[in-house]
């Protein structure tokens, strides 16, 4: 084989084809410690906030402007993440504007509605209610996990009695597929412009914007590449049996936590970090809340982003409804109500402060274990299938 | 190798427009319904379908025949065990 047919299978292997689960997870977690090594913990919840609070300052029902989404960094994470998946789907030729049948338009309403509730009452979608809880050890992340379980056995009910009673088509495609190599590169030229910009800026905190950009775009590619999913990682257990995609998240989900508990332990981020007070009622109900919709909306915290950045407008819908719904309820939540405060949800728990980091350790390690061997065994009983 | 584009499918299922998990469920609901033997052609635009469904009839025993890209969408071919 020449070097020029060399570097085209390369280029094949890296831009073209899918990864399997378990180097998407490995990739998905070097990145995630990367980015709380350089900045802060990964997360999805907080910038689409940011953005529906805009929409309620533009309309006037918030009376103080929130911050500017260019320089607050929950928001720069989501428009890295945005930006790499964009890329990811263009370069592969996958990017095209897909609009569903008017019966997915109203789930993506109800259940991006559903999302913001959810994650209202855990403080975070199943990335920093969950995936992120777990790997900065917060107790709230298993009880978010235990959550998202029986949701999303909820919704896979849902989805079999909808297929039963429903069909709907007249969907359709607006392709692309020709141009999309060039939008993919010129996105590309954009992501190192803004980072370039960040970097250069005069503001303190530019070059930790500018390092988070390029990370949270890794992390969008690498999981546009892998089709990475938590929604098929929880949902396929039981609707197929199928556990590949859990196998992958199990195993990103183990070195996370691995490597971020190093980090603090080592003092570079503060202990209470990302460990938020909602352990276990408001991780527990805003799991179910969540596990359910994201099931019918197809696409969790993350999985609706990248899938936003490919063009399926029904994610679209589901990330509006998603953004502004939380956005209005944590305003109520926070402000009016005082929820927190009052500790009507429950109370931060970092699970070293109880079991010592080596207990903690054990135990999360434990946890993980466990489903991987569940969903395992579960492939091959089939105990757990309701799917038909 | 069969030449796809010659294949007359006993049944259509068009899902264009949805995303995951739908192509893959309304798939198996529709092989439910044919006979051993026939053929289901389904049309998806969702990418992940072209691992999806033959991820599926692999673990369902369907025989996968294999996709041909159109303009906009994509006609995958599915012979029922």
């Amino acid at each position: 084989m020449s070097l020029g047919e060399t570097l085209k299978e390369w280029y094949r292997v890296i831009f073209k084809e899918n990864y399997s689960p378990v180097v998407g997870g490995i990739l998905l977690a070097l990145l995630v410690i990367l980015l709380e090594m350089w900045y802060r913990p990964w997360g999805i919840v907080g910038g689409l906030r940011n953005w529906g609070e805009w929409v309620l300052y533009g309309v006037g029902l918030l009376e103080e402007a929130p911050p500017h989404p260019l320089w607050f960094s929950s928001s720069v994470l989501d428009i890295g993440l945005l930006f790499g998946a964009f890329i990811s789907a263009c370069l592969a030729q996958e990017f095209g504007i897909r609009i569903p049948p008017k019966l997915e338009v109203i789930k993506a309403i109800v259940a991006g509605i559903l999302m913001g509730v959810g994650s209202a009452l855990a403080r975070g979608c199943n990335i920093g209610g969950f995936y992120m809880a777990i790997a900065n050890l917060s107790a709230g992340g298993i009880a978010m996990m235990l959550g998202l379980m029986v949701g999303v056995f909820i919704g896979v009910k849902y989805l079999l009695w909808e297929i039963e009673h429903f069909t709907s088509q007249g969907g359709k495609e607006i392709s692309v597929k020709k141009i999309s190599p060039i939008l993919g590169i010129i996105a590309l030229i954009a992501l190192l412009w803004g980072a370039y910009d960040y970097f250069n800026s005069e503001k303190d905190e530019g070059a930790l914007l500018g390092g988070a950009l390029l990370l949270t775009a890794g992390i969008g590619f690498v999981m546009h590449r892998t089709r990475f999913c938590l929604v098929n990682a929880f949902r396929e257990p039981f609707l197929s049996g199928e556990a590949t995609m859990a196998k992958g998240a199990a195993l990103s989900l183990f070195l996370a936590m691995f490597g971020v508990m190093l980090i603090k332990m080592a003092g570079m981020r503060d202990a209470m970090t990302y460990v938020e007070p909602s352990f276990f009622l408001g991780s527990l109900i805003g799991g179910i809340i969540f596990g359910a919709a994201m099931v019918v909306a197809g696409g969790c915290g993350s999985g609706s982003l990248w899938r936003v950045a490919e063009g399926q407008v029904k994610l679209w819908i589901v990330v509006i409804f998603f953004a502004l719904t939380n956005a209005i309820l944590r305003y109520y939540m926070d402000n009016v109500w005082e929820v927190w405060d009052k500790g009507w949800l429950g109370t931060q728990v970092y699970l070293p402060d109880v079991f010592g980091y080596a207990g903690t350790f054990l135990i999360l390690s434990f946890v993980i274990f466990l489903w991987y061997v569940f969903v395992d065994w579960n492939e091959k009983t089939e105990k757990f299938v309701i799917g038909f | 190798m069969v030449d796809l584009s010659s294949i007359k499918a006993d049944e259509v299922l068009d899902c264009k427009g949805l995303s995951c998990p739908m192509p893959m469920l309304k798939t198996k609901k529709a092989l439910q319904k044919l006979q051993s033997g026939q053929i289901l052609e389904v049309w998806s635009t969702d990418p992940g379908s072209k691992n999806d469904i033959p991820g599926m009839c692999k673990k369902e025993g369907h025989e996968f025949l294999g996709f041909i890209d159109e303009a906009g969408y994509t006609r995958y071919f599915i012979k029922k065990k």
